[in-house]
Formats: structure tokens, sequence, C-alpha cells
């Protein structure tokens, strides 16, 4: 808490800040020491190999410089954990009694966990490594899908809605939603998106509402229904107009980005999509991609967020936890996790703010299938759009 | 169990009333549990209104009734294939190694060959189809629910055939039929309506469990539904499961809501069963007419093929690269996804320790059953051993984790284990049962009157008679523990991975390659356990005695 604030500080009375400053590396060291033999089980998505074994490689560090043993609880969907919490406070588990130490989240499931108050903190800007966190560049490391995190969840990495396709068979990538119906007419049959309340199928659908409303402030307000029903209006002409053409006419739809990504593969569609700027270098270095794949983003802006880590009220490593946290944080971990042969997940510290020594670990690596002109990142809706737009999504099309 | 009765009087009721005790445990929980968790009215309401729910309804009861129907006359032309043949004492040999083929593995394997983008079509593009790119066809996960049918009906037909051969092959039913059979020949049926008026009733009559059990899986799968299944409104239990997968609490009831409606549709056929018993409806003569209907042609012979080409396409699919439409091999092989199936050791141990002690558990729960449980008693509670088939996972996994929640014991791999080990007693039991039942009693009489105890009769003649029943049984419940995913997933709270909690949690990653590579870890393993089963079974074979 300290550090981050030193040049704001210095210019007040150094010895308050000072106390301030020793007192959180004490608190800091306090739990490092604490952690110590302690086992951390996170609990995250295992979907992807890429990621297990970047958790592996974690675990193997954390190991080494502090004796926590990190323990990947495998989950397929971040909601199991969201449910689990919930039924071990309904038979009385309380703070140190529960399963989980750690929890990948993101979105409406971090902000169902906050407002039951199912979560340990504010302890984000209490970790060492914070000072690097890109606050103003980055504004979505402390507003998830437009609510505060108020150090309720650590950053971890950050996600922009990026497409992906085969360049000997599109040579020319949409550039926007629009760009995309015209695609579609020509090629009927050959685009579509996984179905909402999919996460992904639903993303593409706010895409699609961002690009049809005429003013985006509208979405970053809680839906209202006066106010919703223009902007929905909008989405859903737009939808009306894309069906006809999609994959099977848009009467089925493809389960998840799993899917759609293998049906891209195959060469049953033509352009897939991914919240992984590096997904397709990362496919193409395993292996299980063709070279020629590119990946791009909409010149005007696509959807980004964080993703992050919690620590539910209820852990009993509170400890450990933490330190797992700020070792996710840390210059050497977000660099390795960035590395698109690794992972290629994008960092959410501020490359240009670390010494050097730190910022030459983020070595501009170009690999095939990355994003060439990376675009900039839109702003999430309010969560509560998510509904609004799933339900007249099911009402529409999903009889 | 005729001859056994003055021993089992020592042991009884004591020992029996706690071993009935014990059985019941499992469903009074989960009874107590799920009332614990009714959902409030406006789940209800909410449900109900979903523009998706009724089409979601339609696709479950379409597929579960035609695949239960499919099953059902299949068994019925092959059991008659097997008395025709007179093959009725081996008929089950070859079944366990398609039984033992998880649900999850079967699907996959089917949908490499018949998707629109499978080796099917791409065998005949484009030289014959002129396909330069995989057709908008709906061969796979089709809005009518017919692919998921099939399957379903492919996975359960087996099942359905292996427990109507324990039943055929039970020697007092065998003599019976046999006799049955010869008697309505000599009245002037043609051997197959034999079959169809004399012995198909009564077996029919027997496998009313079994039947449930196919019906209730139907209705409630949700993996095979998930790779197999229509996909807008996916079917009802997709639905449900996928609403309990929201992190927002009003969805989640919804879950909960659909799932009741999904075990209400299980267990609707037990309410019209006891309905037509005491209204005296003979559903023997709805069996007589489904025995005598059947096609007298039936690829039995070949169907084995089927189930092997699976085994092809998932060993191919878990080595290849970019396989882009219409080649017929991948432009590239990679062993990436063996090296990491072979560096998660922890999943591997875990996934043998678990079902080498949920087997071991649920053979030791039914031979405690068997050998100290009244027979009146049996008769009267042998529903309860059913009930892990009937009542849909989703509660069971609900119901286990909160007995683990209360015991403290979540996370626990002795908890899994016994977890794991209540899903796999339905299965030990139909092997069991019959071979206990078959054991000639004048062994018992003979050892009475020279004064040896009920230890030494168990000990030095029964148990070993039965050595062939009792490994089969073990590997059954070796390779149903194994498959589990719901308990292991609640009941471990997520600590615990198996080779099936990989391939699904894989398989949502849409990883083709390492998918493919657990699904035939999880083949294989207990194929090995049944061809292990097989021979020592072989070994111990003594004359006289069929397992």
């Amino acid at each position: 808490m300290g550090i981050q604030r030193r040049p704001l500080i210095g210019a007040l009375a150094s010895l308050p800040w000072v106390s301030t400053w020793a007192k959180s590396t004490a608190d800091w060291q306090a739990w490092v020491d604490q952690a110590r033999g302690q086992t951390v089980y996170f609990n995250a998505w295992a979907g992807s190999e890429v990621i297990n074994r970047y958790i592996q490689w974690a675990g193997q560090q954390l190991a080494r410089r502090y004796g926590v043993k990190l323990v990947h609880v495998k989950i397929s969907d971040a909601a199991e954990v969201v449910q689990r919490l919930r039924t071990e406070r309904a038979v009385g588990r309380g703070a140190g009694q529960g399963s989980v130490d750690l929890v990948w989240i993101n979105g409406e499931n971090f902000a169902a966990l906050k407002e039951q108050n199912l979560l340990f903190g504010p302890f984000a800007q209490q970790l060492p490594h914070w000072q690097w966190v890109d606050v103003t560049g980055k504004p979505s490391v402390t507003v998830d899908f437009a609510v505060p995190t108020e150090g309720y969840e650590s950053p971890w990495g950050m996600a922009q809605l990026t497409f992906f396709a085969d360049a000997r068979r599109l040579p020319t990538p949409p550039q926007s939603m629009v760009d995309l119906l015209e695609l579609a007419r020509a090629n009927p049959g050959r685009i579509t998106y996984p179905r909402p309340p999919n996460f992904h199928g639903t993303t593409f659908v706010k895409q699609a509402l961002l690009e049809s409303v005429p003013d985006r402030a509208v979405l970053l307000k809680p839906a209202d229904a006066t106010q919703s029903a223009p902007a929905l209006a909008a989405l859903w002409r737009y939808l009306d107009a894309v069906h006809p053409h999609l994959w099977r006419q848009g009467q089925q739809f493809p389960q998840n980005q799993g899917a759609l990504r293998q049906m891209v593969t195959d060469g049953a569609l033509l352009l897939g999509f991914t919240f992984n700027p590096n997904e397709a270098a990362n496919e193409i270095a395993a292996g299980r991609m063709a070279k020629q794949v590119q990946s791009w983003q909409f010149a005007r802006g696509t959807l980004g967020n964080t993703h992050f880590v919690a620590i539910p009220a209820s852990a009993p490593h509170v400890a450990g936890a933490q330190v797992v946290a700020n070792f996710l944080l840390s210059p050497e971990a977000q660099a390795h996790k960035a590395n698109p042969t690794v992972w290629g997940d994008p960092t959410v510290l501020d490359v240009a703010r670390l010494p050097p020594a730190e910022r030459a670990r983020f070595a501009n690596v170009s690999l095939p299938g990355q994003v060439a002109q990376p675009a900039p990142s839109l702003l999430e809706p309010h969560p509560s759009w998510v509904r609004a737009v799933e339900q007249g999504w099911a009402e529409r099309y999903g009889r | 169990m005729n001859a056994t009765g003055p021993w089992r009087a020592r042991w009884s009721p004591g020992v029996g009333g706690v071993v009935l005790g014990l059985a019941l445990v499992p469903p009074l929980a989960v009874t107590w549990l799920a009332l614990f968790w009714w959902p409030a009215s406006d789940a209800w309401r909410s449900v109900w209104a979903h523009p998706s729910f009724f089409t979601a309804l339609q696709h479950t009861l379409v597929s579960a009734v035609l695949a239960t129907t499919l099953a059902w006359l299949s068994c019925a032309a092959w059991c008659r294939w097997i008395m025709l043949q007179r093959r009725v004492g081996r008929a089950h040999v070859g079944l366990p190694t398609i039984l033992a083929m998880p649900h999850l593995a079967f699907a996959v394997g089917v949908a490499l060959w018949l998707a629109p983008s499978g080796w099917l079509l791409r065998l005949v593009s484009p030289w014959a189809t002129g396909f330069e790119w995989p057709p908008n066809w709906s061969t796979t996960q089709d809005p009518w629910g017919l692919s998921l049918t099939a399957v379903l009906w492919l996975k359960e037909a087996p099942f359905l055939c292996w427990v109507a051969a324990a039943h055929m092959q039970h020697h007092t039913h065998r003599q019976d039929w046999a006799r049955a059979w010869v008697v309505a020949q000599t009245m002037g049926h043609s051997p197959a309506r034999a079959f169809g008026v004399a012995v198909w009733p009564p077996l029919a009559q027997r496998l009313r469990w079994a039947l449930l059990a196919v019906w209730a899986y139907g209705v409630s799968v949700v993996d095979v539904a998930l790779v197999m299944g229509p996909t807008n409104p996916p079917t009802l239990s997709v639905l449900a499961w996928q609403w309990l997968h929201q992190g927002d609490p009003q969805q989640q009831a919804m879950g909960v809501a659909a799932a009741w409606v999904v075990a209400a549709l299980a267990l609707a056929p037990m309410a019209w069963w006891w309905c037509a018993r005491a209204a005296r409806l003979g559903t023997a003569r709805v069996g007589a007419a489904v025995g005598a209907w059947t096609p007298s042609f039936f690829a039995l012979r070949h169907g084995a093929w089927l189930y092997a080409a699976v085994w092809v396409a998932l060993a191919l699919g878990s080595v290849m690269g970019p396989w882009p439409f219409p080649d017929v091999w991948p432009a590239s092989w990679s062993q990436a996804a063996w090296l990491g199936v072979f560096e998660a050791g922890d999943t591997l141990t875990d996934t043998v320790s678990l079902a080498v002690g949920a087997a071991s558990l649920s053979v030791a729960f039914v031979v405690l059953w068997l050998e100290c449980v009244p027979g009146g008693w049996q008769r009267h509670w042998q529903w309860l051993l059913w009930l892990p088939l009937v009542i849909p996972q989703v509660f069971w996994a609900m119901g286990l984790y909160g007995l683990a929640l209360l015991a403290g014991a979540e996370g626990q791999w002795w908890a899994v284990c016994v977890a794991h080990g209540v899903m796999a007693v339905p299965y030990v039991w139909l092997v069991l049962g019959p071979a206990w039942q078959r054991v000639p009693g004048h062994h018992a009489a003979v050892l009475a009157t020279l004064g040896r105890t009920a230890w030494a009769y168990r000990w030095h003649v029964k148990w070993p008679m039965l050595v062939p029943a009792l490994c089969v049984a073990w590997a059954i419940g070796y390779a149903v523990g194994l498959a589990q995913y719901l308990p292991t997933l609640a009941v471990g709270a997520g600590r615990l991975s198996t080779v099936t909690t990989e391939a699904v949690s894989l398989s949502a990653g849409g990883q083709r390659a390492v998918g493919s590579a657990y699904a035939l870890v999880q083949m294989f393993l207990p194929w090995l356990v049944f061809v292990l089963a097989g021979w020592v079974a072989r070994a111990r074979r003594i004359p006289g005695v069929v397992v």
C-alpha cells in the first residue's frame, strides 16, 4: 500500500509514511512466514492444457521460494465454485473452514460472491507487486464488468475479443459487425457463434450490441426497461439480419468456444473468436492449427476485460493464498504467462514503468498467428445488460 | 439362497439389519437434502415461463422414448437370437467390453465418424460428393435429437442384453424356459414365434428395473447430450445443468427446479407401473407382442465392428495435428496429448486407486447383503440397490456431497471412494445376485450332516465356486467407479481428478487430441481389468457352474 504511493506522499511529512511503509512490509513478511508449509487449493478452469501447465510451473516456483504447495483444483466452470461456497455457508462453514483457498474468477461470478460477502479482503492493494499494476492504462483491473473490485480480487491477466481465420480462405478480415454481416451473406453457413448464455456467445452478442447502439454511455449504467428498449431493438435488428446466413441457418449453435475453434480448424467455418489474443499463436506453436491462421481485432475496438484471482472468506489458508496471488502478479510470472509459447495471456502490469531488468523479461517475440495491429479495448457493459441480452436472445432465438 | 437358510439365521437379523440400514443411508440423505434445496415458487414460475423449456422437454422426451424403445426391441431380438443359436451359456462373454466403454468416450468416438467433418464424409469427398468444405448437414447435434437417440440406443442395448443374459442363465429359469420354448414349438409355433410367446414374457417381466434404469439414464444424461444432442435449445437435463452452473442465484434455483422435473420424468414409469399392477393390467401381454414383432434379421454378429470403429477413431484422434476437411488423414501427427496424459501421474494413480477401492467396497457390501439379509427382506428392499441407477445423477451427487459436508469429509479420498462404491452397487448386485442363486443347495446339506460350521461351508465350498462371478463383479464395479463424474467432482471438492473428470473438462475446452487420449485411457483401464478378470474366472471355472 505504502510503496505505490511513494511519489504522492513524498511531498508530505515523511515520518508517518515511513511508519506505514515499515508496518505494511512487516505485515507482508508476517503473511509470508505464516504461508510457509501451507497447501493452497486453487480452483481454476482447466479446459486448456497450456493453462494447466502454466499453473504447474507456478506451483514449482512457489514451492521452491515460499514453501507453499499449490494444488490446482480443476474445474470446468467458475460458477461451480460460487455454488460450492454458497452451500458451504448454508451448512455453517465459517472462516477457515471452507474447501477453497483461491479462485480464478471475473464478471458475474465475482459480482455474486462480493454481493453475498463470500470474499476475503480487501487484500489486493496490500500485495507488494500491486505497485506495478497498470491502473490508469487498463481501467478494467479495478472495475470488473462495471463492478468496482475494491481490493477483493487481484488482477491476473487481460483478455480482449480477438478473431482468427485461415488467411488462405479469408485474405481480407472483416473489421466490424457490419462487415461480418456482408461476409456472412457472401458465404452462407460459414460463420456462427456459441449459443448464449455461453460466455463467448454472450460476448459476441454484446459486441454486436456495442456496435448497434447510437450512444454507448447507456451500456455502462444498469439496464432499465425504458433505457434499454431502443438499444436492444437495434441489436435484434442486426441479429435478425445476420442469422439466416449463419451456420445451419442460425437455427442451431455450437456449445462453446472450444467447439467453434475445432470447427474452424476442420474447415467447417471461415472464422472463429477467442478472448486470448495469443490463442491462435499458441495453437500454431502447439501444432494444432495451420501456420496460415492469423488473428485480428476490429479496427475500432473490441470488448476487453480482466480476469482475477480472489480469496473466499472461508479459505483455510489465507496467508498462502495471498502469497500465490502476489507471485502471480510478479513481473517474472506475468512475463512467463505473456510468452505466446507458454500461454500468451497479456499482462496486467504497466511494463513501461518496470525497472529495466524486469522490463527485459517482456521481450517482444513475434510469432505467426499473433495480432499484428492491436485495437482499442472497449469496456464491458454493466452486468445487468447480460441478463437483458440473454433473456431477449432466448425468447427470440432459443425456442 | 434356499439351502443356506439354516446358517443365515445365526447372522441375521442383527447383521442383516445393519447392512439394510447402510443401504438406506444414501437414499434418505438424498431425499432429505433434495427437500432442503427445494426451490422457491418464483423459480418454478420462471422455469415454466422460460422460452426454451417446452422445446427442451420435447427433445428430452423424444430422445429418451425412442432410445429406450429401440434398446428394448434390440434386446428382445438379441435374446431370441442367442436362444435360437443355443448360445445362452456363453452369450454375455463379449458384452462387458462394450459395457466398460464410457458413454462419453463412445459419443466422442461416434462423432469423429458421423459429424459433417467426420471420416465418413471425408472418405467420399470431394471426389464423390463435390464438397470442398464440410456441408451444413445435421448429422450430429441435429435439432430432432436423432443422433443423440442413436448413441443412447447403441450404448444402452448391450446393458439390457447383459441383464437379460444373467436372467436367462439362472439355473431354474434356464431349464424352465428351455422347456417352455420346446412345448410352444410342439404346439405349432415357429422357433422364433415360440420365443415370443413362451420365453420373452417372463423374461421381460424381470427386466423392468433395468429398463427403468435405461429410461432414467436417457432422460437425465448430460455429457453425451452435450456432445451429440440438439443445441438450441438443448435437452432439459442440459438446460438444468447450464442453469445450475450460472453464478446468479436465481438461475441456480431454476436449475434445481428443472432438475426436479428431470427426476420426476425419470421416476414417472415407476408410478405408471405401480398403477398398472394395482389395476391388474397385463404388462406381460405387451411384452409378448414385443418379442414376436422384432425383425428376424439383425446385424448382431457384426455389431461389434461398430464398437471397434469407435476405438480406432479415438486412437487416431489422440495423435492428430490439424485436420482440415476433406483430408482423410491429418496434415501432421503429434504425441503431445499422450505426453500430457503421462505427465499427469497423480491423476492416473487417483483414478486407479479410487476404482479399486470402489470395486472392493461394492463387492464386499453386496456379498454381505446376499449372505446376511434375510431372503424376505431382500425381495422387499431390492429396489434400494437399484436407486443409484434410477435417480438422476445430479441428485445423487448433491446428496452424497451433503453427507460429506456434514461429516466434514469432502475432498477426502475415502469419501470419494465410498461415493463411487455406492454408484457401483447396482451393477455388482446384477452379477452377484443371480450367481448366488445359482449355487446348488445340496453341498450345504452334505456339509451340515458332516457337522461342519457355516463358515467352513462358505470358505471351502461356496465362495470358491463363486470366484469367477466375484471376479466379473469386481471388474464391473471397477469400470463403474472409474466412469463416475459428478460424484467425484461434488464429494471430492474438485481436489481429486480422474481420467473421467479430465476427459470432461478438456472436452469442455474443445481439445480433440487430449480429450480423445483421456477417453481412450478411460476405456483401456477397465478393458484391461475385464481381460484379467476373464482370465482368472476361466482358470477357476468349476464344471457345472456357469458364470
